[in-house]
């Protein structure tokens, strides 16, 4: 709701606001809408009094639409949608089969979930240009490993997204001689790599902010006399010298915590990071190099797009560049 | 470039211009139906055309949802026949996506008791009835404009010029006609945004009009027409400044 207050004319009607005494602000109204006065609030008082004012524009029921609408008007918001549905109905279409349901209504969930990964497709078909432009926009990045991973990144991203066009030309009977599984396995192939690179991405942002953490430890600690200990684990370089898996993973395990608490304070990269690792699932199943299930890649499937819907509808959730 | 990234992603962009493509389609369909050689072609744009009818139903799924949001703003105008053609039409639009997701819900299976066809036919003359109320808006709008323009002083001057100049030609039988057609082509062209949105309705007139059986014209002119109403769309999207307001 657009609030008709500021906020000194709410202050002094609850005499019980206190003034803000450096403290921090956080945003009493629905933190969604454009025009939300942060305030301190402290009390019933100053609930009720925000309560009864009345709202400038749009019913209780206005902001819903109005988020609907929003959402709508883009066209991967939608696509992520219909991806959430279609993974769904492979999700329910496994439970189901497990469960012994019917067999028309399973017939159902399969002709749909067949429609809605064709229609979105189709729905694909000018992603390629988009994925280029962005690999274009990704090369003028100032950090290097960032500059080759969001490259190389949406780069395989276009490739799959022409593989994919071709199987969608070859299903609708545009090019009859395409060979569907050829280009399908291709298509997989680039995405794979693609997850993987974003991956490693996340992994390297994750370095990154550890390492950041613990220059900033061994800054407060640099009074101590014990600084002639050697300094925190530095996560790059012990990549860089460290270079069997092994011994990568038992660092990362000891510095679990440092992890947890990175990504705590990070929800982008959790969220990314969360998304990727939910995605590959996908790849590694139709290539068959790490086969789940339907019921699996479902889950997994239905996950990453409720994540993505989140860092739509929430844009501060979007992991930047 | 950059404007056709700005289309793609929004999503009546890429409506728009899947909607060009299906209706391009289908006139290419009815312009090699005689050519036999071609026939190959014609299925295989058949096949497009068909897909990307299903395809945009289902893109088609929540935008009831921006049509009553579009009708509630309407309804705050000022202006009453604005206002109720407006309303009304928006109101149509609505229920014509609602009877289309029905369609999309049959098609696919989850629904399978409704009737299709009288679904289909319900959704055309929601859509019929969505489109007068739009052009009477369109002619509403002219006349308003006409009305100021013939009351601008320098506008008379040019009707006199334009009558007195041209009574030595045969065409001038109805000097009153002459200058409303005059006094109407200025207006479009000075008002081109106007123009536009009754050129695309009117095109996009002969869609349900064929489907409803009022006016049975051929597979032919529904796909240019089709066509030249999608073209204006994707104008209009892609220069906000040729967009009619409200």
């Amino acid at each position: 709701r657009t609030l008709a207050i500021t906020p000194r004319a709410c202050r002094r009607q609850c005499p019980s606001l206190k003034r803000d005494t450096g403290r921090k602000q956080k945003l009493v109204v629905n933190r969604k809408h454009k025009r939300g006065f942060p305030l301190a609030c402290h009390s019933w008082d100053e609930l009720r009094v925000l309560k009864s004012v009345e709202p400038l524009s749009g019913s209780r029921n206005g902001f819903g639409m109005d988020a609907w609408v929003r959402f709508n008007a883009q066209s991967q918001s939608k696509d992520k949608l219909f991806r959430a549905a279609q993974y769904a109905c492979m999700l329910l279409g496994y439970t189901l089969h497990k469960s012994k349901a019917a067999s028309d209504l399973l017939k159902t969930l399969s002709d749909l979930e067949k429609h809605l990964s064709l229609t979105r497709k189709f729905l694909r078909l000018g992603n390629s240009v988009e994925a280029l432009e962005a690999a274009k926009r990704a090369i003028h990045l100032s950090d290097g490993v960032l500059r080759l991973c969001l490259t190389i990144s949406h780069l395989n991203k276009a490739m799959y997204f022409a593989c994919d066009n071709v199987v969608w030309a070859g299903k609708t009977g545009i090019f009859s001689k395409v060979d569907q599984q050829k280009w399908s396995q291709r298509s997989f192939r680039y995405y794979l790599f693609a997850l993987l690179v974003s991956l490693t991405r996340d992994i390297y942002e994750i370095c990154l902010l550890m390492d950041n953490e613990a220059r900033n430890q061994s800054a407060k600690a640099s009074v101590s006399v014990n600084s002639s200990h050697d300094p925190p684990a530095d996560c790059l370089s012990s990549l860089a010298t460290s270079s069997r898996p092994p011994l990568m993973w038992s660092w990362l395990l000891r510095n679990f915590r440092q992890v947890v608490t990175v990504l705590q304070n990070n929800p982008p990269l959790l969220l990314d990071l969360l998304k990727n690792s939910c995605d590959i699932f996908i790849p590694l199943d139709r290539l068959g190099i790490y086969p789940t299930g339907p019921g699996f890649v479902g889950a997994c499937g239905v996950a990453s797009s409720v994540l993505a819907i989140l860092a739509v509808t929430h844009p501060w959730l979007k992991l930047k560049p | 470039m950059d404007t056709v990234i700005k289309l793609t992603s929004q999503s009546q962009g890429r409506d728009r211009i899947f909607r060009a493509t299906q209706y391009a389609c289908a006139l290419t369909v009815y312009l090699l139906r005689k050519n036999s050689e071609k026939r190959d072609l014609v299925d295989k744009l058949k096949s497009l055309e068909k897909n990307m009818s299903a395809g945009r139903k289902l893109f088609r799924l929540g935008n009831a949802v921006n049509s009553i949001e579009a009708a509630k703003r309407s309804v705050q105008l000022s202006d009453r026949v604005l206002c109720l053609c407006l309303t009304a039409a928006n109101v149509n639009r609505a229920l014509y996506f609602i009877c289309d997701n029905l369609v999309w819900a049959s098609s696919v299976g989850l629904l399978r008791n409704i009737d299709r066809d009288r679904w289909n036919l319900n959704a055309s003359r929601c859509y019929f009835y969505s489109l007068t109320m739009n052009l009477i808006r369109d002619v509403y709008v002219i006349l308003q404009l006409m009305l100021q323009r013939r009351k601008d002083a320098r506008f008379k001057q040019k009707i006199e010029h334009h009558l007195n100049e041209s009574s030595e030609a045969a065409e001038v039988i109805i000097p009153q006609l002459d200058a409303f057609v005059f006094v109407l082509l200025e207006t479009l062209r000075s008002h081109p945004t106007v123009a536009l949105d009754t050129v695309k309705n009117i095109c996009d007139l002969f869609i349900p009009l064929d489907k409803l059986g009022i006016y049975k014209s051929n597979a032919g002119v529904v796909g240019f027409c089709g066509f030249i109403s999608s073209l204006i769309g994707i104008a209009t999207l892609a220069q906000p400044s040729l967009r009619i307001k409200p």
